[in-house]
């Protein structure tokens, strides 16, 4: 029985599926192919997997409003795909018809370690010069990452991040008002797309806006908009089917908080 | 040989080690595929009772996506290979769209792939530690050893068909497990999803996820591709066993010490990931699928090539130390 | 040509930097049996051990058939049966899978070879049983068989009766007692138990403290040349013996005791009955295992 079935069932199948996984894996090396370059630890967002710094170019870089940052900035979730620029201008044409230009150069899961390189880049620095408002999102993937921490390590983890956020945000602000001295700032804080999940991490966000914004303060031409409480009350209204980035609704009610506070 | 190799995949079959294994397996893909199930479910009925919509609308949010793929993909100012990547997305989308496929549902072929990738650290090892622990230090622990060396059989070929033996058990228990999650896991979730496109290739060039090189495949190529990377780790983790039983003289410290270095390899990259020692360390380096689906690398410089190339040095390692300590060894039991 | 079917030359054996063996020497010839004697802890395992490959000797020789255990291991094995400290055997498997399985390991076993190994131990009824749920007998005879499917021509059986009932030890002993009858087997078995090697053996070595002490056939090592007497008159007995025979017998009690080459006991014998006396008892007196062991390890321990 043994010798006679099981065993050249077990070698032949053996056999059989080596080649299988063989090849399989010769495939993986070829596919993964020439990473050698490899380097640094950088978690990307893995469901917006495009995220080459190089999107809706701004033909010459001459617009009014630049939106810069991650895909709260990019306006991931929106329906009418507008975003914040986008609605803020309308809030504005609304008013009186202004003629001005959105440009957008968010990235969807940027962190504040990239945008800063970006704006170190100089790529850039056309727009930013000619810009007479910028929006500025960032932190939110930085903050985020932590997610993967455990609860132990979770407050070191944390105070690591905001340091390392603090500095990327000052060199970010003061980079941009050394390229662009004019231009009227406007910093989106965070809000808390986990409120109803997660409470227990409310009392890190808040520190980390009230860290946002006490730099943000540092200059006249700087504005913190506060999104926290905005949210906080209507999270099933404001927030997109992916429970994460803002809907329509709540990439308008930014906008209009941000046209309140600027003008 | 080939009757030495039978023997001693006669003994594993014997000694009832499979349908061990086999239990294991079906209680964790069992309870597995029935949670994910059920969040799955409780998470479209949360958004329904959220929402206030009717039914949970997958195709609105497909579509709406699906458009701003496409409208940006026509603008002229992207560069190139992003695009490439946007049109592989669309292509994916409109996949699911056509087959009437809601891209979030869980599916089997979803369930084996992240299985494989879960349990490619851990849990797989652990199965392979099961299999491979015993084989020669129950030998000893049993005295046995004694009758199978006194044969007119050389040593070195007594520990090669055990070996061998091995890799031929280790091969058919992939193939079991990736049988297994996926027949259970069908039974949960009735959808095979084996011919869905996925998006896979990616590689990190200069701390960015690079895109470039991905590419679309059907979901059972990727399958295979992913367990064949956990086929590899397996004969690695089993080739390593081997030394740990060759070593010392009971399978249960055998399989102790296999799982203390699994274990305390994962501490020693959580706490020192900045540590260039740490990625020398072959449990730093058995999560391989992550290279795959384009998750972070948990210590710089890793990358596929060189995980391998350092888990190849390792199961080489232990298979001539386990060779050399096997042939010196004096049987004393 | 060499006949011996084991030659072992100045073995020693290391262990721990501490020399276990200290040179042991000793052939077996085809046909014999060999009693292999000594206390618990004298390196009769250890020795063993070494001639069946199973631990490097440290320095020294071991020649199974003229095939070197070292340089050719697996021509010199393929002439070696053995059983070394218990049977131990896969206990999961049936005792026919266990020989099946160890009779696939050397190189032309037939089916045929492994039924008559079984016929030879007497265990048809059983052999289909797991072993786990065999007797200590049991498998002692399936220790035997693995032991005996590849003809051997030389069993090396290291304490084969330890765990035996009196009617097992009986059963085995005559198993291995025709083997070397009839198939021309050597075998080398080693005991602490005096009786067993008596009953079983041809030859004996004595083993203590790493080293052979003694190495004999077993009639040479027990007889003593002492014939014993109980007769009538030993003082007449006694001065006729002294005068016919030149003899020098003692008398203690009733008994008379004296050194007589076993050839000329029947003409002692005739003469005394001639002069008319009474003998009730006659032994040719044999030196006991024991007694001999006692002396020669005393010996050496002083």
């Amino acid at each position: 029985m043994y010798k006679k079935i099981i065993w050249p069932l077990v070698i032949g199948s053996a056999f059989v599926l080596s080649l299988l996984f063989v090849s399989g894996f010769i495939v993986s090396i070829v596919i993964s192919g020439n990473d050698d370059t490899a380097q640094t630890e950088t978690e990307m967002d893995m469901e917006i997997p495009e995220s080459e710094p190089a999107e809706d170019m701004p033909p010459d870089g001459a617009s009014d409003i630049l939106v810069l940052g991650d895909s709260i900035g990019f306006g991931v979730g929106d329906e009418e795909n507008l975003g914040i620029g986008e609605r803020y201008l309308n809030l504005l044409d609304d008013d009186s018809e202004t003629g001005k230009t959105v440009t957008n150069i968010s990235v969807p899961g940027f962190e504040s370690s990239q945008l800063a390189s970006l704006i170190e880049s100089d790529e850039y620095s056309a727009s930013i010069s000619s810009a007479e408002l910028i929006i500025l999102s960032i932190g939110g993937n930085d903050l985020n990452n932590l997610n993967l921490e455990d609860t132990a390590t979770l407050t070191l983890a944390f105070d690591e991040t905001l340091n390392i956020y603090k500095e990327n945000l000052t060199f970010i602000l003061s980079e941009i008002r050394s390229i662009n001295p004019d231009a009227q700032l406007a910093i989106i804080g965070l809000y808390n797309p986990y409120s109803d999940d997660a409470p227990q991490n409310a009392p890190f966000l808040l520190e980390w806006n009230h860290e946002t914004r006490l730099i943000v303060n540092s200059d006249v031409g700087f504005a913190y908009i506060p999104t926290y409480e905005l949210f906080d009350y209507h999270l099933d209204e404001y927030l997109s089917p992916d429970d994460f980035h803002p809907n329509g609704t709540g990439y308008q009610a930014i906008a209009e908080i941000l046209f309140r506070i600027l003008n | 040989m080939i009757a030495l190799i039978r023997n001693e995949v006669m003994k594993m079959l014997w000694k009832k080690k499979m349908p061990l294994i086999l239990g294991l397996l079906l209680i964790f893909v069992s309870l597995l595929s029935y949670g994910q199930n059920y969040a799955y479910e409780r998470n479209i009925e949360q958004f329904e009772a959220e929402s206030g919509t009717a039914a949970f609308n997958w195709e609105g949010l497909t579509t709406q996506r699906l458009s701003e793929l496409e409208e940006r993909s026509q603008n002229e100012f992207i560069p190139e290979e992003v695009r490439a990547s946007i049109d592989r997305e669309i292509e994916q989308l409109n996949y699911f769209i056509e087959n009437d496929i809601n891209p979030v549902t869980p599916t089997a072929a979803k369930f084996n792939v992240s299985f494989a990738e879960q349990g490619i650290i851990l849990f797989i090892p652990l199965l392979i530690a099961i299999l491979a622990a015993d084989l020669v230090s129950n030998e000893f622990s049993r005295k046995t050893i004694k009758i199978l060396l006194t044969r007119a059989v050389p040593r070195w070929k007594i520990l090669l068909s055990k070996y061998i033996a091995l890799l031929i058990m280790t091969t058919l228990l992939v193939f079991i497990i990736g049988l297994t999650t996926t027949l259970v896991s069908y039974l949960f979730f009735q959808e095979w999803g084996f011919s869905e496109p996925i998006v896979t290739g990616f590689t990190l060039f200069e701390g960015t996820l690079n895109s470039d090189s991905t590419i679309l495949i059907p979901r059972y190529q990727y399958t295979l591709l992913i367990y064949s990377l956990v086929w590899f780790v397996s004969i690695i983790v089993a080739s390593i066993t081997l030394l740990i039983s060759v070593i010392v003289d009971t399978s249960a410290s055998a399989i102790g010490i296999l799982m203390a270095a699994l274990i305390g390899g994962q501490f020693l990259q959580f706490f020192l990931s900045d540590w260039e020692l740490v990625k020398y360390f072959f449990v730093t380096n058995l999560d391989l699928t992550r290279y795959l689906t384009g998750s972070y690398q948990p210590v710089e410089g890793m990358s596929l090539n060189f995980s391998i190339t350092i888990l190849s040095v390792w199961a080489i390692g232990s298979i001539a130390i386990s060779f050399i300590v096997f042939n010196r060894r004096d049987v004393l039991v | 040509m060499d006949t011996s079917v084991l030659k072992v030359s100045d073995l020693q054996k290391e262990i721990q930097k501490k020399l276990i063996i200290k040179g042991v020497s000793f052939d077996i010839r085809a046909g014999e049996i060999v009693g292999f004697l000594g206390p618990n802890g004298s390196g009769k395992t250890t020795t063993l051990r070494m001639l069946v490959g199973l631990s490097k000797p440290t320095a020294g020789n071991i020649e199974i058939c003229g095939h070197s255990l070292k340089k050719e291991f697996v021509k010199a094995m393929a002439n070696v049966g053995c059983i070394i400290e218990g049977p131990d055997l896969y206990d999961y498997m049936s005792g026919y899978r266990n020989l099946e399985l160890l009779g696939s390991m050397s190189k032309g076993v037939t089916k045929k070879d492994i039924d008559e190994a079984v016929a030879l131990v007497g265990m048809e009824n059983r052999i289909h049983d797991k072993v786990a749920v065999y007797s200590m007998g049991m498998k002692q005879r399936i220790g035997l068989a693995q032991a005996l499917i590849h003809k051997p021509k030389l069993l090396i059986l290291d304490e084969p009766t330890n765990g035996l009932d009196p009617q097992g030890i009986h059963e085995f002993r005559e198993i291995v007692k025709n083997l070397a009858r009839e198939k021309n087997i050597s075998v080398l078995v080693s005991s602490h138990l005096i009786s067993e090697v008596q009953l079983m053996c041809d030859r004996v070595s004595i083993i203590n403290d790493g080293r052979i002490i003694r190495s004999a056939s077993i009639d040479d090592v027990l007889v003593t040349g002492e014939v014993v007497w109980i007769l009538d008159d030993p003082k007449r007995a006694q001065s006729i013996l002294r005068e016919s025979f030149d003899l020098d017998p003692s008398i203690d009690g009733c008994h008379l005791r004296a050194s007589v080459d076993s050839g000329m006991l029947s003409e002692i014998n005739k003469t005394l009955i001639a002069s008319g006396f009474d003998i009730t008892y006659v032994e040719n007196k044999k030196r006991t295992l024991e007694d001999l062991f006692l002396a020669l390890t005393e010996k050496h321990t002083i």
